[in-house]
């Protein structure tokens, strides 16, 4: 696919405290937004403290600066509003802790382009990848493919990914309704009601290269709590 | 002073408090609607014992003054589960305000930066 042809593009890169990383990660996402003019790069800086700030006015593109923090879903949210109301076509979240490859940025953006799904997943387990996560999190990724599997009868084998790309029309719902906190497994049951069509391909992540998960051991379970609890909700509110 | 007086002097008292919040524009009107109706029916409660056993014995309570805290601890289920759906209103609207903020933000060194350039361009 020729880079020049693509779209009015943007990928979102949501950032709390990445100053160990998001340097790296602006520098790699840099390299392809100075082939093509219609790619844009916008940081949703939510309220860090340390120096992410600074480090992000360096490079020549788009930050959102949120001035307290509202966490990951409202960060991204104010990302889709942003190309919503600039009328970008495609949207893609990408994590500035530097998880994520930029080489299967293509492979994201391709079914998209050709009409063919509304929302592209980056999976680290559809196909076996380097990624090596810890015993916990893999079972708290498989238990949310199961929650999800049994209540959509499909198969999410990375339903916890953030790295993401969306069409127009997921960018309008996005910017209108996104859920709050761990977004992320949420979006795809909100997604399926609304019978879009969504789409795995495989992504090579590496271990994050800098900062902390934003899961610790006591999160977790309200993360389990709360991410199970609105999947179930989402399955039975009204439209 | 028996507990009768006691507990009707209390709450004359904290009615007050509750009219004067809402005379100074501490409380609105329309919230302190329902501390106001709690007052009036925990003071008619505890003033007449009549009453107060009448009722318990329709609702098939054995002792009358458990009612009171029947009463009470209701209403203050209502009100803190109506609280936490205020909060969770606020907190949207907080969410998206700062949002908003942010997006407007950007949008003005935008346009300043741009209106920079072309006045740099009028110099040249």
């Amino acid at each position: 696919m020729d880079i020049k042809s693509i779209p009015k593009t943007i990928i979102i890169v949501p950032a709390y405290n990445e100053e160990d990383s998001i340097a790296t990660t602006l520098t790699s996402l840099m390299e392809i937004k100075n082939k093509t003019e219609k790619l844009e790069v916008c940081v949703v800086n939510d309220g860090s403290t340390d120096s992410t700030e600074e480090i992000i006015k360096e490079f020549d593109i788009v930050q959102l600066k949120l001035p307290q923090n509202l966490g990951i879903g409202g960060a991204v949210q104010t990302g889709y509003k942003y190309a919503y109301n600039h009328g970008y076509e495609i949207a893609i979240q990408f994590d500035a802790d530097g998880q994520h490859n930029t080489k299967d940025l293509f492979e994201l953006m391709e079914p998209i382009i050709e009409g063919e799904e509304d929302m592209v997943i980056g999976s680290r387990f559809l196909q076996k990848t380097e990624y090596k996560g810890s015993i916990t999190r893999r079972i708290g990724i498989y238990y949310f493919y199961f929650v999800l599997k049994v209540l959509t009868k499909k198969n999410f084998t990375d339903p916890t990914s953030g790295y993401r790309a969306i069409n127009r029309k997921v960018i309008a719902l996005f910017a209108q309704n996104y859920p709050k906190d761990y977004p992320e497994p949420e979006v795809l049951m909100h997604l399926n009601r609304k019978k879009m069509r969504i789409k795995e391909v495989t992504a090579n992540m590496h271990a994050r290269q800098g900062g902390a998960s934003s899961i610790t051991p006591w999160k977790s379970i309200y993360y389990f709590g709360k991410v199970t609890l609105s999947i179930l909700m989402q399955s039975i509110v009204k439209e | 002073m028996n507990i009768t007086l006691f507990s009707f002097l209390i709450i004359c008292f904290f009615f007050t408090i509750v009219i004067e919040s809402v005379r100074r524009g501490i409380l609105e009107t329309r919230d302190s609607l329902i501390w106001i109706f709690v007052c009036v029916i925990l003071g008619i409660l505890s003033l007449s014992r009549k009453l107060l056993e009448i009722i318990a014995d329709l609702l098939g309570i054995a002792y009358a003054p458990s009612l009171l805290f029947l009463f009470g601890l209701l209403s203050t289920i209502i009100m803190i589960f109506d609280l936490t759906r205020r909060i969770s209103k606020l907190n949207r609207k907080v969410i998206h305000l700062t949002q908003e903020f942010a997006l407007l933000k950007e949008q003005q060194q935008d346009n300043t930066s741009s209106e920079n350039m072309i006045k740099r361009e009028k110099k040249v």
